[in-house]
Formats: structure tokens, C-alpha cells, sequence
């Protein structure tokens, strides 16, 4: 699971902007949705997700 | 659910929650409607059902800000991706019975924005299922 914060103005996934919340979504998914800053990651990433997933 | 005025409804792509950036969805589902008649007393055509088109047309609002309508749709249309669109008919309930939810994976074939002098943006989206499961309701 990964703490995300949503950005914008959009809701994200039924969480509303400003609110914090945990998810695990598959990369490509997470990938857009971080591009169009549509959420960041709580506390950032110092490990892209398929090298976490590698690694376990 | 009764009869209803539509302004409630929910409308995701992508998981990101553009309901305020819609302000119409049409939803049509299409078979090809192939001709198998042969030689009969009646002379009345006999049909079978083709192959199945199934897309959700959604009027939005232009928006360019972080993670509106621009935001979120062109770069599904640039890389070609495939993404899961949802649309109920009340935002405020959950997905049940009376509030069924259309679901499928979609893509965008097109992507035309464009605007006039004086008038509010708004353009069509056509999302079009792309794979055997299709469109179709779900109820929880």
C-alpha cells in the first residue's frame, strides 16, 4: 500500500482534494494519474513500485 | 429509482472523478444487424445479431487545469490507453439495484477540443469499449 495525497481540484478514486489516502494501483494507472498531478505521493518515493514489488 | 431530473450523476475515467466537468452522457449500445433471409412465403427478412459496438459519448467542459478534463483525457487518447470509465446515475448513493453502475474498459479513437468566440467550451468524448467484456451494468 502507498499513501497518496490528491492534488487538483478533482476528486481521485472518491477521495476529495486535500484528503490523504492508501491504495495500491498498478503502475501504469499510478504512472498518469502522478503525471497529470492528479495525486503525489505522501512523503515521496525513493523506489519506483516494480522495483519494490521486485525486491519482495 | 422513480422518475428522475438528471444532476446527480457520477461520471469517472480513469479513476479520476470528472462529474463536474460532464454535463451530458449518452450511452449506445449496437449490434449489426446481419441479414440471413432465404427464400420464404412471407417474403419477411430474417435477422441474427453481428458483432457489438459500445460507446459512452460524454459532453464535457475544456478545463486545463492540473488534472481536469484536458489533463486527464488527452494523454489517454496520445498513448493509445486503455482505461476504465464508470457512470451512475446518483453520486450521492452507493452502486446498488437502483443506482446501477455502467463499467468497461475504453479507449479514444478521437479527441477534438475546440472553442467559439462567446460561448461556453464544451466538446464530445467518445469512449468505445475495446474488449470482449464490453460495457455493462453493474449493481454493487
Amino acid at each position: 500500500m502507498t499513501k497518496y495525497r490528491v492534488t487538483g481540484s478533482v476528486p481521485f478514486d472518491g477521495h476529495q482534494p486535500g484528503e490523504e489516502f492508501e491504495a495500491d494501483y498498478d503502475d501504469d494507472l499510478e504512472d498518469r494519474a502522478l503525471e497529470r498531478g492528479s495525486i503525489e505521493v505522501v512523503g515521496g518515493r525513493t523506489t519506483k513500485k516494480k522495483e519494490e514489488t521486485s525486491d519482495a | 429509482m422513480p422518475k428522475r431530473v438528471a444532476l446527480k450523476d457520477s461520471f469517472m475515467v480513469d479513476t479520476s472523478d470528472l462529474s463536474n466537468f460532464a454535463r451530458a452522457v449518452a450511452v449506445s449500445m449496437t449490434d449489426d444487424q446481419v441479414d440471413v433471409s432465404g427464400f420464404s412465403a412471407t417474403g419477411v427478412n430474417e435477422y441474427l445479431n453481428g458483432p457489438r459496438t459500445q460507446t459512452v459519448t460524454v459532453t464535457f467542459y475544456g478545463a486545463y487545469g492540473t488534472g481536469e478534463t484536458h489533463a486527464v483525457l488527452y494523454p489517454l487518447y496520445k498513448n493509445r490507453t486503455t482505461t476504465v470509465i464508470k457512470w451512475r446515475a446518483d453520486q450521492t448513493s452507493v452502486v446498488s439495484v437502483t443506482n446501477p453502475e455502467l463499467r468497461g474498459n475504453a479507449k479514444l479513437f478521437s479527441y477534438g477540443p475546440g472553442s467559439t468566440r462567446g460561448d461556453t467550451d464544451t466538446y464530445d468524448v467518445t469512449f468505445t469499449a475495446i474488449d470482449a467484456a464490453g460495457f455493462d451494468w453493474f449493481t454493487t
